[in-house]
């Protein structure tokens, strides 16, 4: 499932940590492959997988995620 | 927490699931369109009859390695990350097309049965072949995609 309307700053979020996607993909408990394809924005994480996203990285999901403004 | 050797593992296994699922497929749509299976066609000859059961064997296995992921032989912590959120995805995805490409080729066979005159088998046959190629090769196409840039 993919969104494109919907932002993910989760690579400069992992970048600001000198994080690698297989540091955070080991942190979060997940493949590397899927924080691939959330930076991409080919894939849309489950609500659960963003929230641990978020606690990893120790910020909010809506840090990591935003809708444009005007998208209902 | 995961250890980051098991991740390294997952990701490794993951990206030769996904070249041997995408070898696999092709394979399988080749032997097919290339040396045309008359199965269901003509008297039951040994030949015929060797062709059919390998033809299910093959479809057998690549149903089973597209259902399970392929990771029957992994333990169970790299297995849930090889299948992880992402391949659970791709396998619906998968599953959906070949859902659609057997309506579309059981409909098309049913309104010109002429066609299995020029693509050889039976109706069966031809409508299981191309779904199930169909499924593996998006599912390997999804994830050889989730691998790019990673």
């Amino acid at each position: 499932m993919t969104h494109k309307e919907l932002h993910n700053r989760l690579r400069e979020e992992r970048a600001r940590r000198n994080l690698t996607q297989a540091d955070l993909a080991t942190m979060v408990g997940v493949s590397r492959k899927t924080i691939n394809t959330v930076e991409n924005g080919v894939f849309i994480p489950s609500t659960v997988l963003a929230l641990r996203l978020a606690r990893a990285l120790g910020t909010s999901v809506e840090e990591i995620f935003q809708l444009p403004g005007k998208v209902p | 927490m995961q250890s980051r050797n098991v991740v390294e593992i997952a990701d490794r296994n993951s990206r030769v699931r996904a070249y041997v699922m995408a070898a696999a497929g092709l394979a399988f749509l080749l032997i097919h369109v290339v040396f045309r299976s008359y199965v269901g066609m003509g008297p039951e000859t040994a030949d015929v009859l060797t062709r059919r059961v390998m033809w299910v064997v093959n479809v057998v296995v690549l149903l089973l390695g597209l259902s399970t992921g392929g990771g029957l032989l992994n333990n169970r912590e790299i297995r849930a990350l090889v299948n992880d959120e992402v391949s659970q995805g791709n396998y619906r995805t998968s599953v959906i097309l070949g859902f659609w490409v057997a309506m579309g080729t059981a409909l098309l066979l049913y309104a010109f049965p002429n066609v299995l005159a020029y693509i050889g088998g039976d109706a069966i046959y031809n409508t299981v072949t191309f779904s199930v190629a169909a499924a593996v090769l998006k599912f390997a196409y999804l994830e050889l995609r989730a691998h790019r840039d990673a």
